[in-house]
């Protein structure tokens, strides 16, 4: 590692500690800290309305679940199309509470941090489960069981009295220490926290990443026979990777339960399942900045795509079906396209916007 | 000679400036309203027409003056079905301070219901879902519920019930909250004491055919079938129906099926639909239809001339339930106005709550008066039997009230 810790150049590490710093030089932490300020004060300074921080708050806990299944699915090589049933794991976990407790009961409404690591909890062990079958299954014939997953959720839901036949079940208003946190600060509240979880989550997946667990999850992926070979245990790295998604899930459902004020079975469908995936893979499969980009370019797209089809139905009102068709038909586009001309997603962009300012000799 | 001009031009100006403040301080007030709705995606066939009647009446007030100087203005916006959007949607009507908020789907208005209660503003859905009003003071069913209008086809099949036994009945209903509100009630009515025999519960997919349905309900002996879902479900199930011969030419005919249908699952789009195949299908409603004469046809069918608006929306049943919705909140604003009151949410909610006895308000788009109180805020309580025949809906004696929902109430 070169001297200067603020302009280092070139590959100078010296120890295989030093190569898996977070941070390669000072600067790079600098400038991840004015990031993370930003991120806290912004709100503070803007007046943003609530349909836009509802949105925000929703692009967070998407970027939750899909470090969940970019841990699966881009780090771990297990195609996942059941991630919206292990959110809903989570948000039923805390359903479960409001169904017997009632949904203002304090468990729910001063405890919520552990709620939501409980409901994190749950969707770990749903999620081995559900990753049993890849033990003995790969590539699409593992899609098929997660598919399975995702439709049996969706008819326990649908069809059980006591999770309400899929209708809402309503969660209560949470304390915190000025008291309970009314209707004007919700969406404020709910951000700060969903960010401080992102933040940790963020910070615990890159530390995963650096640690054996987390490079078995690549040896597995890249070649489960040869990272046998190499003392490694493919299935339990599997199950475990399973697992993992299951528990960034469940912190998503919970958030979502809480931030919804309620649990409805329409948002844990298979086509939310397919929007998560479309998250990864646009935002980048295998890289933790994707898990950021992802959500927030395909949310924001949706958004875009309402606003258009409402302009094209007040305006070409004939045209009102054909604008019904614009969101399914833009969401395929987008991961077609990306599939075909950039595979590594919206990651590579940012990895070629900094490659802008490196500097001689280059690192690799 | 120059100074002079510029003194004019000044005394102008500031003429002009004074006229503009003094016309804005006498002009009226506006208030706000919003609707969230399926204009596209799942129920649009019933949500494309509804959302156009709210326009076109409150156009109609606008043009009108009905509300003297003040004006109403409402964001109608689409939802696709779906409750996160409705949620955004609502979110986005409270930045604008709006007073009043008609919605529409009966997933959404119970996922809304606490944000309703918190804001205390009144609310009136297109989802007549009796649960809608459970622990809760602010929404406003503009007509009898779900429950009761399949509770009421059920009484009326066992009311006229020739043969022996019980009348076998099976009910098709749309797979999701609003499908399954009203068969519980139907159960409670037959275990209060109603003389049917509930056979099947269909929750329907997206099929194309019902032939094999319509076969296992034919081997179980269902003479009646009661659907409580939108209008293609039914138009595909008549279809296969008349495809079989199945279909009663005369109510409760011997050997064949005789298919009944709640709001929502009837009305002229079902004849559009399925043509022929609708002869003999019997609805319910608390709405008037435009092929009967009378000054709410003739009315409805001027607002949609007035507009631009084709026939087929003109004859709608559900253009017709969105200017009803639009009607009772422009009336309440316009009685919290002749009390002297501000156009509040809660002079509103006070005016809805008091639209009963002498203050029951008719809007002519009803079979019968809309009334509500601080207990009851089931709008328009009785209901009106409709019967197709020749490609037209027809009256079918007097607007009901079905017994059975005050036994099991």
């Amino acid at each position: 590692m070169s001297e200067n810790r603020w302009l280092a150049t070139g590959n100078f590490f010296t120890s295989y500690r030093a190569e898996q710093r977070i941070f390669l030089t000072n600067f790079d932490r600098l400038l991840f800290t004015c990031f993370l300020v930003l991120l806290f004060v912004w709100p503070l300074v803007f007046e943003v309305s609530n349909k836009y921080m509802l949105v925000i708050d929703s692009i967070l806990i998407a970027i939750v679940a899909v470090y969940g299944l970019n841990l699966l699915t881009g780090f771990a090589g297990l195609i996942s199309i059941g991630h919206a049933a292990f959110v809903g794991v989570g948000a039923y976990t805390l359903a479960t509470f409001a169904r017997i407790l009632g949904g203002d009961h304090v468990l729910l409404t001063h405890f919520w941090p552990l709620m939501i690591m409980l409901a994190g909890g749950v969707g770990a062990v749903i999620g081995a489960i559900v990753g049993l079958p890849s033990l003995r299954l790969k590539h699409l014939y593992l899609v098929i069981a997660t598919l399975s997953f995702q439709m049996i959720f969706q008819w326990i839901i649908n069809f059980s009295k006591f999770f309400n036949q899929g209708q809402t079940i309503a969660v209560g208003r949470v304390f915190w220490f000025t008291g309970k946190v009314g209707r004007s600060e919700h969406y404020f509240f709910w951000y700060y926290v969903i960010l401080v979880i992102v933040i940790i989550l963020g910070f615990g997946v890159r530390n995963l990443l650096r640690t054996k667990h987390g490079r078995c999850l690549v040896a597995v992926r890249d070649n489960d026979r040869a990272a046998d070979a190499m003392g490694m245990h493919p299935g339990f790295t599997k199950v475990y990777a399973f697992a993992l998604a299951g528990f960034f899930a469940g912190v998503a459902g919970a958030l979502h339960a809480y931030l919804w004020r309620g649990v409805g079975f329409e948002s844990f469908l298979l086509h939310h399942s397919i929007t998560y995936l479309a998250m990864a893979i646009v935002g980048g499969l295998g890289t933790l900045v994707g898990s950021f980009l992802g959500p927030a370019a395909i949310l924001m797209l949706e958004l875009q795509v309402e606003n258009l089809a409402e302009f094209v139905g007040h305006y070409f009102t004939a045209l009102g079906d054909v604008a019904t068709a614009f969101r399914p038909l833009s969401f395929g586009l987008v991961i077609v396209l990306f599939l075909m001309f950039e595979p590594r997603g919206i990651a590579n962009w940012w990895r070629i916007v900094r490659s802008y300012f490196k500097l001689w000799p280059f690192r690799y | 000679m120059r100074n002079r001009r510029i003194t004019f031009m000044l005394v102008v100006l500031s003429f002009l400036l004074i006229l503009g403040f003094s016309v804005q301080a006498v002009a009226g007030e506006t208030y706000k309203m919003g609707l969230s709705l399926a204009i596209t995606g799942p129920t649009s066939d019933a949500g494309d027409p509804y959302s156009k009647g709210v326009e076109d009446y409150i156009k109609y007030v606008n043009d009108e003056k009905l509300l003297g100087d003040d004006k109403v203005e409402c964001f109608i916006r689409d939802d696709g079905y779906k409750t996160e959007v409705t949620k955004r949607n609502f979110e986005d009507f409270l930045d604008e301070n709006i007073v009043f908020y008609l919605n529409y789907s009966t997933g959404s208005t119970l996922a809304l219901k606490p944000d309703f209660e918190e804001e205390k503003i009144p609310v009136l859905p297109a989802s007549f879902h009796a649960g809608n009003l459970v622990d809760s003071k602010y929404i406003f069913l503009p007509i009898a519920s779900y429950s009761s209008q399949a509770v009421g086809l059920a009484e009326y099949v066992a009311n006229n019930y020739k043969g022996n036994g019980k009348a076998k009945v099976a009910m098709f209903i749309h797979p999701s909250a609003f499908g399954r509100a009203s068969y519980d009630d139907v159960k409670k009515a037959i275990d209060a004491g109603l003389n049917i025999e509930l056979v099947e519960i269909v929750e329907h997919g997206k099929d194309l055919d019902n032939t094999a349905m319509l076969k296992r309900l034919k081997s179980k002996g269902v003479q009646y079938v009661i659907s409580h879902t939108v209008q293609p479900p039914v138009a595909t199930l008549l279809k296969s129906a008349q495809s079989l011969d199945m279909i009663a030419s005369t109510y409760g005919e011997e050997g064949k099926i005789t298919f009944m249908g709640a709001h929502y699952a009837g009305g002229p789009g079902l004849i559009a639909l399925a043509g022929s195949a609708a002869e003999n299908y019997y609805w319910v409603t608390s709405y008037k239809l435009m092929s009967a004469k009378g000054p709410g046809t003739d009315a409805q069918h001027a607002l949609a001339k007035r507009y631009g608006r084709d026939d087929k929306l003109a004859n709608d049943s559900n253009y017709t339930n969105g200017i009803m919705v639009a009607q009772v909140a422009v009336e309440a604003m316009r009685r919290a106005k002749a009390r002297g009151n501000k156009v509040t949410r809660a002079s509103l909610y006070e005016e809805m709550v008091s639209m009963n006895g002498y203050n029951a308000y008719y809007p002519l788009t009803t079979v019968g008066p809309v009334t509500y109180s601080k207990t009851d805020r089931e709008g328009v309580d009785t209901l009106q039997l409709y019967v197709a025949k020749d490609g037209v809906f027809h009256e079918l004696g007097l607007p009901f009230s079905p017994e059975y929902v005050k036994k099991i109430k």
